[in-house]
């Protein structure tokens, strides 16, 4: 007899729905194949399959079993067929009534099921179940640790523990409950910050640029000896962006889902990303790839923060592979596999030490580098990603004894809570700002946009061009200050670029 | 390029007691340039304060037509050569290898400017590599051809102090330039001064200046400071203050090296 059950392929972060088509024949030799660009760990799932029916209390049958998944010209890979297999095979050897409770085209399996029969986590089960979503009454049928990630798809989600509390399920003897549907608005909890802006002693024009950064979306670097706090600054600047909305909590999920990086259990991220990529990361482990391209870092930091420590350590190729998605969002990976698009919208924070010993300009430590050693450890970094960095600061050396006195009466002291609401409202006026177009942060002005959006006032515009003389501004460069100005003056409530604003822009210039 | 000029045209070589058998040169040298030389020797690990010290040095030394005399090492020589080019004057730099050599991009960028101002650079040796004996060999040449010798900044164990001895005895006039006593590189030029081997040179006396009313220029006159220690001494937000910084740069009244700020 030949069933069909669905079940879903995930080609980067695009759903394909799969028909698993299972034939138990009653002719011919005993037999179990597996046919449709299976990869390697499809094929093993004869194995899994195989053993867990019989440790479910059910019979093999010993026949000759085809399991076809169609449409048969997609590569398919991951565990996730083990469970519609295993339903198809019980099914077309009649040893689970089909006709009452099944209404196969509806309903989505999907999991990996392990030798005693229960299912294991799988990774993908919230790009299952925002492709089920289209389809009108559909059901799905999914690991129990795993489908907690659908409960923020607001259709029925059967979580399922063992294949025989399913076939209970179906013979209703012991229905599964479905799980309850969570609005992800419940789920976007302010956390408190990992690290609060009134820990960091110090710093102050640090603190006042990851605001900025945070507020106009730019990127930002940070030039310092090691030991100032540019770790500490960076894993700061995710608690103080805005919080997630629904689209864009369900867009991060959907790239750690297929990641499988979702602790089992876990729903939604509510938290922005924040990846911190040690410097020995290669090219394919920054952008992403692999025969079945998967995310890599820069789109796990998507509508995150993305810190390069120790910027100029990293390999040539893999900063220079930043570029496509620092300019467009998106990163696009081809491989034999196929085409994939993964979003990378993510706010760079680079950290660099002024020498590769680090204490060039240290006020007590001697700096051992030699001049050449210097300036090559300055030129690693090329200039088509430092023009893409609209904020440069530099993070000095601070006194130990003055770290304490430093917090109190300080016209400078400010709690994350104190800066997100800063953020939050500057990010409320560039919203209404660009209402019209396709951006939605400053950084994001071409230069057309910098034309209409940002008029200078007469003064303004002359202490820019001042500025832009001593200094031997490149036109790139002129357009940065006058982006960060901008949203200075977001800052600030204003809706001229005042001169002091251009003032302040000119503190982030570049310095390296 | 290679030129020999007779040695009797430079008399002062022959104070030394081991003057040198040759002297080969890259431009274009003059019986006068060697005239009224002031050599200018230090640290290679230069401070900001060093260079500060150069900046206010060697215009007044190019004003009274003196000719800058150094070793042609990163750090305060090439400092002060570069200096002395960019303010329109000529320079001698008494290398310490073989004329020879051919010299990285950057040295050879500078070697040029010197030549095309009138500028020469010289060797007492054709083929010498640069070898840890050949720099302090060097140095009694640059002390010689000096009729003043300025030690900007010098660690105890410095090169420049032993231009300094030979300074001493070929009874050149010896400055040495004061520095902080908590700085590595200003051990070496402290220890001359407070042992009687070298005038204290204490910077071109310059009519007192009427204090600022601006806060932030009254605390830069104290000592140089970073945006946030000033923001803490004035307890002022970091966002105006910013902007102030950034006038004042504009305006010329400051300058910021390194993210830290001075008055000029």
């Amino acid at each position: 007899m030949l069933t069909k059950i669905r079940s879903t392929a995930n080609i980067g972060l695009t759903t394909i729905p799969i028909d698993v088509e299972v034939d138990v024949a009653t002719a011919g030799f005993p037999g179990f194949t597996i046919v449709g660009l299976a990869s390697k760990a499809v094929d093993e799932a004869r194995e899994r399959v195989k053993t867990a029916i019989i440790n479910s209390g059910f019979d093999f049958p010993p026949k000759k079993i085809t399991v076809n998944l169609a449409p048969a010209d997609i590569p398919k890979d991951g565990a996730a067929y083990d469970l519609p297999i295993a339903v198809g095979i019980l099914i077309a050897s009649e040893q689970l009534p089909e006709e009452t409770v099944f209404d196969l085209k509806k309903q989505f399996f999907y999991g990996e099921l392990s030798l005693d029969g229960t299912l294991r986590p799988t990774r993908g089960v919230l790009l299952l179940a925002l492709f089920a979503k289209n389809i009108t009454g559909s059901q799905l049928f999914v690991p129990e640790t795993s489908a907690n990630e659908a409960s923020v798809v607001d259709i029925p989600v059967y979580p399922v523990p063992t294949l025989h509390r399913l076939i209970q399920h179906f013979i209703q003897i012991k229905p599964l409950d479905p799980l309850s549907y969570l609005p992800i608005k419940d789920a976007l909890d302010m956390e408190p910050p990992e690290f609060d802006l009134a820990e960091i002693a110090g710093q102050e024009q640090a603190k006042r640029a990851i605001i900025i950064a945070a507020s106009g979306g730019h990127n930002m670097l940070m030039f310092g000896p090691p030991g100032t706090g540019k770790t500490m600054l960076a894993r700061a600047l995710p608690g103080i962006l805005p919080p997630l909305t629904e689209q864009e909590a369900l867009e991060v999920t959907r790239i750690y889902s297929i990641s499988g990086l979702l602790p089992p259990g876990a729903s939604l991220i509510t938290k922005r990303p924040f990846r911190a990529p040690h410097h020995g990361v290669s090219t394919v482990g920054l952008i992403g790839g692999g025969s079945n391209p998967m995310p890599g870092e820069v789109s796990l930091a998507h509508l995150g923060v993305l810190f390069l420590d120790e910027t100029p350590e990293f390999p040539r190729s893999a900063l220079e592979s930043l570029r496509q998605p620092m300019e467009d969002g998106t990163v696009e990976i081809v491989r034999a596999a196929g085409h994939v698009r993964y979003p990378a919208s993510f706010t760079l924070l680079a950290a660099i030490n002024p020498c590769p010993c680090g204490y060039l300009g240290h006020p007590k430590r001697e700096c051992i580098c030699s001049q050449r050693q210097i300036v090559k450890y300055r030129h690693r970094i090329s200039g088509p990603i430092l023009d893409r960095i609209d904020l440069h600061v530099s993070v000095s050396v601070i006194a130990v004894d003055k770290l304490s006195q430093s917090l109190k009466n300080n016209p400078n002291a400010i709690t994350s809570k104190q800066a997100k609401t800063l953020v939050v409202s500057a990010r409320a006026i560039q919203t209404k700002r660009f209402t019209e177009t396709k951006i939605y942060t400053n950084s994001q002005m071409k230069n057309k946009d910098v034309k209409r959006f940002c008029v200078l006032s007469p003064e303004s515009e002359n202490i820019l061009k001042l500025a832009s003389e001593t200094y031997n501004f490149s036109a790139r460069s002129y357009i940065r200050m006058i982006k960060v100005a901008r949203t200075i003056a977001d800052l600030d409530r204003k809706k001229d670029i005042l001169p002091t604003h251009i003032a302040e822009a000119l503190q982030y210039k570049q310095m390296v | 390029m290679d030129k020999l000029l007779d040695l009797k045209d430079i008399p002062q070589l022959a104070d030394l007691p081991n003057p040198p058998k040759q002297v080969y040169f890259i431009g274009h040298p003059t019986k006068q340039l060697f005239d009224n030389c002031v050599a200018i020797v230090g640290t290679r690990a230069i401070t900001e304060y060093g260079k500060r010290v150069i900046e206010s040095l060697v215009p007044k030394l190019v004003f009274e037509k003196k000719v800058i005399v150094s070793g042609f090492m990163r750090g305060v020589d090439q400092y002060a050569h570069r200096t002395c080019v960019e303010n329109g004057g000529k320079t001698i730099a008494v290398l310490g290898w073989g004329i020879d050599t051919v010299l990285s991009l950057e040295d050879k960028k500078l070697a040029d400017s010197i030549v095309s101002h009138n500028g020469v650079l010289l060797s007492e040796w054709q083929t010498q590599r640069p070898t840890l004996w050949t720099f302090p060999v060097r140095n009694r040449i640059v002390a010689a051809l000096a009729r003043e010798v300025y030690i900007i900044e010098a660690g105890l164990k410095s090169g420049s102090l032993i231009t300094a001895n030979w300074a001493i005895k070929l009874k050149r006039k010896l400055f040495a330039v004061p520095g902080p006593i908590t700085s590595r590189v200003s051990e070496g030029t402290n220890i001359l001064i407070a042992n009687g081997l070298a005038k204290m040179w204490c910077g071109i006396q310059q009519p007192t200046q009427k204090s600022s009313d601006d806060p932030i220029l009254r605390a830069l006159e104290q000592e140089p400071l970073t945006i946030d220690q000033i923001s803490r001494n004035l307890n002022k937000p970091i966002a105006e203050l910013g902007a102030s910084l950034s006038l004042l740069l504009l305006s010329g009244q400051i300058v910021e090296r390194d993210g830290v700020y001075y008055k000029k």
